[in-house]
Formats: structure tokens, C-alpha cells, sequence
């Protein structure tokens, strides 16, 4: 299991593009993703989930990655976050 | 298994002013002093009636809970003198008390407003019986101060169960869901639902504030069930009575084949019935579903097909008849 702390960098915040793309790149993978902010719990893998999150511009998120390709979705996940999703 | 205790979420505390705006619209709570001490904190669900406070005994006082003044806190305030009934009243305002308030339209006394005033403790006013204010600020703070916790999956009413969708990712949660849908049954929440303990051995779940009835079919994307299916296909809380985890048919699993065994899994401390249901072709989830929820209710009403048929069977065995024998043992010329 892989814990990765992120930050919202762009101003629109986790609005539905970014979701929709969180969402796309983690079905590549076969790790679970699961994304907790303030203790709340949702499944990375749905839209719905992401955007119930309504994470505006400097939330801290919790990414959590469990399964055996762990490493790479991480790693291509938290690049997407960190880079304000293509949007800063 | 499939939750973990870190992640549940528990208020500590709650603000005097969150508390006043939500039960103003909710129960007609008033401001009887000024606007001060809003900012307080209530961190104890329980009520405290102060008399014996008042009387001027403190041991054990609990300063830290909502103070509710009755008939009984007023007459014995109304009957003392101007000099005591103050010393009174600073016995229990010298304590951090978070707020008071007073039942049945009873108002403060000029004295006590300036003192509530002055230490900064918002007074407030309602129009029920002290019994009913105890009874709705105490199921108000109840539920603010219990557990909760969101799991992923879709919560849906079949036959009035509240059934509990769970599984991977993709696995056909929300298809099974949509299927019950269209069958009449009615879906509470799908993808993110929010599940609330709610006093001792039940869990109510909803949805989201943001997605209410709102779900992702792959492929498709997102519709509104409400929407396409009316205000029939939907309920915005439900208890949850079944949990249902949908995997790929796994070999390896040992899955129930007489129903004697009751499984159930540990959500904050409540033992929920649990079926693990496997994905086969020709399986059809939603039919399987109602079945679930039917032999639930039957169940609950006191008939267990399967322990039926194990007294049967033990009856059969003891009775030693050798031979299988026909439901119907004589035909009565009806060739039909």
C-alpha cells in the first residue's frame, strides 16, 4: 500500500475535466485507488467520487494506492496533481 | 475487512452559532440575549437541567453540556429575592457553559440577560414542553456527535431493505442498482454513500448533498434517476439492513450453499448481515438481489427456509423411511 499527500494547485480547483481524467488514468491500473480528504473517504476510480470531493484550490488530499501495480499509477497520478492539472 | 476505524469520522465539537442557525429553522429557536458568545463550543450531545446548580450545589456540575431551564429552574428562580436569585444565577454563569435555553416561551429576567450578556453566554428560547425540547435537541445532537463514515457503492431500497452494493471498481454496482430501478425499487445513493450510526445497532445511510441522485453508467456517464425515473425511484435515507459484496467467481471462496450460517461484517461497531455474491454468466444479479431481500423479510418474520428444511430433513431421517417420495402420493385421476 502507497499513501501520497497532494495539494489543488490550479484555481478552478478538482472541477469535472481533472476528475474525468483522475478517473480515466486510474482504471489503466489494477491497484484500488481510494482519495480521502478531511477523513471522507471516496473510490478514485469514479467520477462521482472525485467530484463529491469539491476540492477547491489548496485542499490537501490523501491519495491511497493498494494493488500490485501500485508504483506506476502513483507515479503518473501524483504527477497529474502536481502539475495543477495542465491547468497553472 | 472492509472498513477501516481510521476512517471514521466523529465531530468533537459543534459551535454555538452552527447550533443556532440549525435549530432555528428546524425547532424555532430564538435569541433571547445579544448576539455574543457565538462562537462556544458544545462538545457533549447530553443535556444538563442546572437546578441543583441553581440551589447552589456544584459538585459534579456539567457546565460543558447545553443548559435547559424548565418550569422548575424558573419557578425556583421567580421565588427568590433580587439578591439571591443574582448569586444564583453567577453560581452557574461563573462555569464556561456553552448556552442555555429556556422552554415553554419562559423568558430570562432582566438580570439574567445582563449577566448572560456581560459573561458572554447566548441565552435562547423555544415554544415546546421541556420534555419535547429535551427530546428533539437531544436527537439534534445525537446525531451531530455520531460516527460516521463513507463507503463506496450503491444503497438501494428493495422491497424496503436497504441493500448495500459493494465491490471493485467497475464490477457492476451501479448497473445492478439501475436494474432495481427500473424493477420499481428505489435507490438511495450511488458511488459515494454517507452512513451514520444512529443509536445503538442501527445505520442510516444517504447520499451526498452534491450528487443526491446522480450516477455514472460506463459509457454512458452521468444521469439523474430522479430525473428519468420519477420521484418514485428514489429515498434520500434508508437503514441499512444487507451488505452485498459482488466479486468474480473465485474458486477458492467458500460461498454459502444452505444459508444456516448467518455472516455479517463490523461497521462502527454494528454487525451488519453480509452475502458475498459471486459474478456468474446466466446470473441474474438483480433477480438474485430481490431474492435476498424477500428471504430477508421472511426472515425477519420468522420463517427460515433453510432451517425448515433442516427440521424436515432430521424428522425424515429419524422416521427411517427408505424410499423418495412424491410431494403428491395419489393422483386422484387428475391427468392435467
Amino acid at each position: 500500500m502507497l499513501e501520497v499527500k497532494v495539494k489543488i494547485l490550479n484555481n478552478a480547483g478538482l472541477h469535472t475535466r481533472p476528475a474525468a481524467t483522475i478517473v480515466k488514468l486510474a482504471a489503466k491500473y489494477i491497484a484500488d485507488f481510494f482519495i480521502y480528504k478531511d477523513g471522507f473517504m471516496v473510490n478514485g476510480k469514479s467520477i462521482i467520487g472525485v467530484m463529491t470531493l469539491a476540492a477547491e484550490k489548496g485542499s490537501e488530499l490523501t491519495l491511497n494506492f493498494n494493488g500490485e501495480d501500485e508504483q506506476e499509477a502513483s507515479r503518473e497520478i501524483v504527477d497529474f496533481f502536481n502539475r495543477g492539472f495542465d491547468e497553472v | 475487512m472492509l472498513v477501516n476505524d481510521k476512517y471514521i469520522i466523529q465531530k468533537k465539537n459543534i459551535t454555538v452559532e452552527f447550533f443556532y442557525t440549525e435549530l432555528k429553522s428546524k425547532f424555532g429557536l430564538k435569541l433571547l440575549s445579544r448576539k455574543v458568545g457565538f462562537d462556544r463550543l458544545i462538545t457533549d450531545k447530553n443535556l444538563h437541567r442546572p437546578g441543583l446548580a441553581l440551589a447552589g450545589f456544584v459538585e459534579l456540575f456539567s457546565f460543558n453540556r447545553v443548559q435547559v431551564f424548565g418550569n422548575s429552574e424558573i419557578k425556583y428562580l421567580n421565588s427568590l429575592k433580587l439578591k439571591e436569585r443574582i448569586k444564583s444565577l453567577k453560581t452557574i454563569f461563573n462555569f464556561e457553559i456553552p448556552c442555555i435555553i429556556f422552554t415553554e416561551n419562559n423568558k430570562p429576567s432582566k438580570e439574567c440577560i445582563e449577566l448572560a450578556n456581560r459573561k458572554k453566554v447566548p441565552l435562547f428560547g423555544m415554544s415546546y414542553q421541556t420534555t419535547k425540547c429535551n427530546y428533539f435537541l437531544s436527537d439534534f445532537l445525537d446525531d451531530q456527535f455520531s460516527p460516521r463514515i463513507s463507503l463506496h457503492g450503491s444503497f438501494v431500497d428493495v422491497y424496503g431493505v436497504g441493500m448495500m452494493f459493494i465491490g471493485k471498481s467497475g464490477i457492476g454496482k451501479s448497473e445492478v442498482a439501475l436494474d432495481l430501478v427500473e424493477r420499481g425499487h428505489r435507490l438511495v445513493a450511488d458511488d459515494v454513500v454517507i452512513f451514520t450510526k444512529k443509536g445503538e445497532g442501527i445505520i442510516i445511510g444517504s447520499g451526498t448533498d452534491l450528487v443526491k441522485h446522480f450516477m455514472e453508467v460506463r459509457g454512458i456517464g452521468i444521469i439523474d434517476v430522479r430525473g428519468m425515473f420519477g420521484v418514485r425511484s428514489i429515498r434520500f435515507q434508508k437503514r441499512l439492513e444487507i451488505i452485498i459484496e459482488l466479486e468474480i467467481w473465485d474458486d477458492n471462496a467458500n460461498y454459502t450453499r444452505t444459508g444456516l450460517e448467518r455472516q455479517t461484517v463490523d461497521l462502527m461497531g454494528i454487525d451488519i448481515p453480509y452475502v458475498k455474491l459471486p459474478i456468474l454468466p446466466g446470473k441474474n444479479l438483480t433477480v438474485v438481489s430481490e431474492i435476498i431481500a424477500l428471504n430477508y423479510l421472511l426472515k425477519h418474520y420468522g420463517y427460515d427456509a433453510a432451517k425448515v428444511l433442516k427440521s424436515r430433513l432430521t424428522k425424515k431421517i429419524k422416521k427411517k423411511t427408505e424410499e423418495v417420495k412424491r410431494v403428491v402420493d395419489y393422483f386422484e385421476h387428475d391427468f392435467e
